[in-house]
């Protein structure tokens, strides 16, 4: 122990814990705990084979074929009947199904990324609007970004049923009229009624260059958006709008909104991407809002406008570093049910076209031979499948110990 | 005191309230909480005025609306001769800059994931102080201001104690040599030997810089030491307002008597041989306020005109002011000891 | 006086990925039927994980009492009855009230359910007899209105009446000690000056043994018979209240009362502060705990712990340099 002077007020700095960042923390806690650790190392696996297969071992699907080598069962070593070694079996094209599992991988990965991308950056960002200016008051430039954006979300609908692009810009133009001009007939019934009226105006007049029965119904629609762009702008009202948008969303049930979407789209690997991350949109939004709002009722975010900080530097400074830690949680549990999700649609025909390998397409192209004992068809593909989401999710599982905050001592 | 400088903020009939908002998509306000409900008061140049009151009275939202943190509902707050609210834009930002604020939870207060250096330039940032040499020594002047070591800049929050962390809060309010710092409840979530760190720091700041201090806080012992004039707020209003030793000697509110003959003495001796006044039942909601005083839902001393009548906040005394219905500038009547 | 408690060489500890926590360092102490102790120390110190201890409700892992005595009652050593014994106990003989009255009623279900709960469990009674019981122990805590309160749920309650609450809940069985940890900490002066009068007359009129836990040396200076000072998981002193306050021996003890402000104060009084912050129970240093911040200290202070030792009647201190202290407090 160092000699002070006990009367020396200023020295309160001799005892300060170990100089580490939180990140840093949470590695130590992630690499120390074992299920993460098999997590990790399932990972590994799995990316560093789709990765290093898709880079470094051609393979074309439409070229695989070999009659004579129809559901071979699994060898190791090269026999007279079978020739080349087929670790996995071979199916009923004849074709490897160790190549394809293992090319059926980047697929995966691919699929599982796009659709996690779109959904969290989507998601995301609604989120965080949600979150934030439900407990902070937007500025003015930020009112007539936020009521354009409401304009243009709520006149898509109106104008995909008219076909006309010009309809919703006209209806984002209305919302930034509502937001310039909060003054005009503030409070009083005619603005709602006023503003609805030019809703109406836009939808019905548009919509009659289409036909009568379109205008009827963009008409109607019209209305109701010019009503609620005229509601008195504060942030709740943004955070009802989305929140109950998002509602909507998950009300439908996971799968058959996927397949309703791939229905609408068509089949097609690219097309299970949007569907996939489409339908996830809704958990991101929940997750960010929620963990945003818990971030904004900090005081650090009360003192960082005490000091006159503006509210772009509050969000990136202060509030996005800080909601990184659920969402990084949730983004690997979600890699594991995008994969399954993107599985489930390639089993039904929807996800990626045939022969394209993808380990549901693999499965449901095989299952049928599962009765005349073709096991390890169904099997391997199977297991990857399998391996796959428990790897991402006992990764998951670790890296939100490792990540709680309540750990933190 | 130093009343010959002349007043720093003026506070006059201040109002703030809440709205209470229902409904799923339209929502309409059903009803208010008032927070703050006509506090009138003033902070002289150099001095402390403590602000005590218990949880809900509105003390903090009475400091935070001093600071544009939230939107007044009625009132007017003149800081250094200039009306607040007639302010927008750059102005109130640099006028701003002259008044910060201390935080209760120096756990919640600093972010976490920023260094410390940064936390404590973040003020200096905004208000346009460029990166380089001036603003890192001024960081480290800052830091060693506080009593902190400079050698920590490059740290981050959760490797310092509760008050470590005040004293970076601290840093952070006085980086832009401000005039008047709020201090919100403080020391409140500190252990005592902490407590009493922080205070001397405070004061040996105000000292050093000639800062005016509001200081915010439960504590009637502590707001009465570091304080030059108090005032104690109930249920959104001053109920009475005087300097610290008046305050003490000749608390004139029921309530201000009550609330000092409640605060725990460490001493055995006085404790076993005061005389305590123990008020009935809870602060009502502030949604909600009785009508007439908003005291006489347990005032041991109520009359009939206090269910009836808002008592008028007057000066009984020079500079003692007083919000009850017994007590009149003329003479002090029915005061219970 | 008869003895209920006796406490002897108590250790407990937590071991944490940062280490071992050395939260309570071998303390004893005793306390008589229907005393009043005031258990007075900061934040970490071992205060509530000792009173945890006495209940065993220390959460294991990662605590665990790894030595000590805990005689209740006579003849019963709390550690090593069984599991099932010790539940009896607790509620029926030893009751606890914590710091926050908000989460320490069960939201879901009314205030009146949770009292009848408690009794039926311990006493016995019927569903009618122990909703009168709870009418009248609700009574009895001062909630107005109490027949019709029994049926509000815990979010109806303020802070005060909640507490008041937990304390009817915990006298609902007559316990022989009832344990408060910093149970006025969390609410306003006013209505902590009730809870104290209140306690004060539950204790008058039911005559059990209160240990009151506490950071605020205010508040058991007109409850409490006999203080422990604890730091950093050791008692440092220990003594009758008037002993403590005004023949303090030890320099932390001191410290703690040169860092209040005394409402009766002079203009310009300054706080006596101490500096620097308690000691990291996980690295405690060999000698005194306190001896980094201690103005006292001498070379002897960072080799040895001292032991607790007599000053006269019943004030104890573990201060090597306790007749120096005393010297200046009498000056």
């Amino acid at each position: 122990m160092s000699e002070w002077n006990p009367e020396d007020l200023d020295s309160v700095d001799f005892a300060v814990r170990e100089h580490r960042s939180l990140w840093v923390d949470a590695w130590r806690r992630l690499i120390s705990n074992r299920t993460a650790r098999l997590g990790m190392a399932i990972v590994a696996l799995f990316v560093l084979s789709a990765v290093l297969a898709h880079y470094f071992w051609d393979y074309d699907p439409r070229t695989d074929l070999d009659y004579s080598l129809k559901l071979k069962p699994p060898n190791l070593v090269a026999t007279e009947e079978v020739a080349s070694i087929h670790p996995f079996g071979t199916d009923k094209l004849g074709r490897d199904i160790f190549r394809r599992v293992v090319h059926g991988g980047w697929n995966s990965l691919r699929v599982g990324l796009v659709a996690v991308g779109i959904s969290l950056s989507v998601g995301g960002l609604l989120g965080l609007i949600a979150g934030f200016f439900e407990n902070i008051t937007p500025s003015k430039a930020e009112r007539v970004f936020l009521l354009g954006a409401i304009g243009l979300a709520l006149g898509a609908l109106a104008s995909w049923i008219a076909d006309q692009t010009l309809q919703m810009f006209l209806f984002a133009g209305i919302g930034i009229f509502a937001a310039l001009r909060e003054d005009l007939l503030e409070g009083r019934f005619m603005r709602t009624v006023l503003f609805g009226l030019l809703g109406l105006i836009v939808g019905a007049g548009l919509g009659m260059m289409a036909s009568p029965y379109v205008a009827i119904v963009t008409g109607v629609l019209g209305l109701l958006t010019g009503v609620v762009l005229g509601l008195p702008i504060r942030g709740q009202l943004v955070t009802t709008i989305i929140m109950r948008a998002m509602d909507i969303l998950l009300a439908f049930p996971t799968y058959l909104l996927a397949i309703a979407i791939v229905a609408f789209l068509g089949p097609g690997l690219e097309k299970g991407m949007i569907a996939i991350g489409v339908v996830g949109i809704p958990i991101y939004a929940r997750l960010v809002r929620s963990t945003v709002i818990s971030v904004v009722q900090k005081e650090y975010i009360l003192a960082a406008q005490a000091t006159g900080e503006g509210h772009g530097r509050i969000i990136f400074r202060h509030i996005l570093p800080n909601t990184l830690s659920p969402v990084i949680v949730q983004t690997t549990m979600g890699l594991a049910s995008a994969i399954l999700s993107a599985a489930a649609l390639g089993f039904l025909g929807l996800g990626a076209i045939p022969p394209e390998p993808e380990w549901g397409a693999i499965l449901g192209a095989s299952y049928r031979y599962l009765a005349s004992g073709a096991w390890w068809a169904v099997t391997f593909p199977g297991l990857a499948i399998m391996l796959s989401v428990l790897g991402f999710n006992l990764l998951g599982d670790g890296l939100r110990d490792a990540l709680d905050p309540k750990l933190q001592i | 005191m130093n009343a010959e400088n002349g007043t720093l903020v003026e506070v006059k009939k201040l109002r703030k309230y809440f709205p209470i908002r229902r409904g799923i998509v339209i929502q309409r306000q059903v009803g208010a909480i008032k927070a703050v409900d006509g506090v009138t008061f003033d902070i002289l140049r150099g001095e402390t005025l403590g602000l005590v009151g218990e949880t809900g009275c509105g003390k903090t939202t009475v400091g935070r609306t001093i600071l544009q943190l939230y939107e007044p509902t009625g009132g007017e707050i003149t800081f250094d001769g200039v009306n607040l609210s007639d302010l927008e834009g750059g102005d109130l930002r640099r006028i701003r800059s002259r008044m910060q604020m201390i935080f209760q939870d120096p756990y919640a207060s600093l972010n976490p994931r920023m260094t410390v250096g940064s936390i404590i330039g973040a003020p200096l940032d905004v208000h346009g102080v460029p990166d380089g040499q001036s603003k890192h020594d001024r960081i480290q002047d800052m830091l060693e201001l506080v009593g902190l070591s400079a050698y920590f800049v490059n740290r981050y929050p959760h490797e310092f104690s509760g008050g470590q962390r005040q004293r970076i809060g601290i840093a952070r309010a006085l980086a832009l040599n401000p005039d008047l710092v709020i201090c919100d409840e403080p020391i409140s979530s500190l252990d005592v030997s902490i407590q009493a760190q922080v205070v001397n720091l405070l004061e040996e700041l105000q000292d050093r810089l000639g800062l005016t201090y509001l200081f915010i806080a439960h504590d009637l012992s502590m707001v009465r030491h570091i304080s030059d004039r108090m005032a104690v707020m109930y249920l959104g209003k001053i109920v009475e307002l005087t300097d610290r030793d008046e305050i003490y000697l000749n608390p004139l509110h029921p309530y201000t008597q009550a609330l000092m003959s409640a605060v725990p003495v460490p001493d055995p001796d006085v404790a076993a041989q005061r005389q305590r006044v123990i008020l009935e039942g809870d602060i009502p909601s502030p949604a909600d306020p009785p009508k007439g005083c908003n005291f006489n839902t347990r005032c041991p001393v109520a009359t009939d005109i206090c269910f009836v009548e808002d008592p008028e906040y007057l000066e009984v005394e020079k500079g003692h002011w007083v919000a009850c219905h017994l007590v009149k500038p003329e003479g002090i009547e029915a005061t219970p000891h | 006086m008869t003895q209920l408690l006796e406490i002897k060489d108590l250790k407990t500890r937590f071991y944490t990925d940062e280490g071992v926590v050395h939260a309570v360092n071998g303390i004893s102490y005793d306390m008589e039927v229907g005393e009043t102790l005031g258990i007075v120390g900061e934040s970490g110190c071992g205060k509530s994980v000792h009173a945890l201890s006495i209940m065993r409700l220390i959460p294991s892992p990662p605590g665990k009492i790894v030595a000590g005595e805990i005689i209740f009652d006579k003849d019963r050593n709390l550690l090593e009855i069984s599991s099932s014994e010790m539940r009896h106990i607790r509620g029926a003989e030893i009751a606890m009230v914590f710091q926050d009255p908000m989460t320490s009623l069960n939201p879901v279900y009314t205030v009146g359910d949770q009292i009848v709960e408690a009794l039926r469990l311990h006493q016995g009674m019927t569903e009618a007899e122990s909703r009168e019981r709870a009418r009248e122990l609700l009574e009895m805590v001062g909630v107005p209105a109490a027949a019709q309160r029994l049926d509000d749920y815990p979010h109806q309650f303020s802070g005060g009446m909640r507490q008041r609450a937990m304390i009817a809940m915990a006298l609902s069985c007559d316990p022989k000690l009832l344990i408060a940890d910093e149970p006025t900490t969390a609410l306003d002066v006013t209505i902590q000056a009730q809870i104290v009068d209140l306690v004060r007359r539950l204790q008058e009129q039911l005559g059990m043994a209160i240990m009151w836990i506490t950071h605020d040396l205010g508040v058991v200076a007109e409850l409490a018979k006999t203080i422990n000072v604890m730091y950093a998981g050791y008692i440092i002193e220990r003594g009758p209240v008037r002993s403590i306050y005004k023949s303090t021996r030890h320099p932390y003890t001191l410290g703690l009362l040169g860092s209040l402000p005394r409402l009766d104060e002079a203009p310009g009084t300054k706080l006596l502060s101490i500096p620097g912050l308690p000691p990291d129970l996980v690295a405690l240093p060999k000698g005194c705990p306190f001896a980094a911040r201690c103005s006292y200290r001498v070379e002897q202070c960072l080799e040895e712990m001292p032991p607790l030792e007599r000053t006269d009647d019943d004030h104890t201190v573990a201060c090597w340099r306790w007749e120096a202290v005393a010297e200046e407090v009498n000056a």
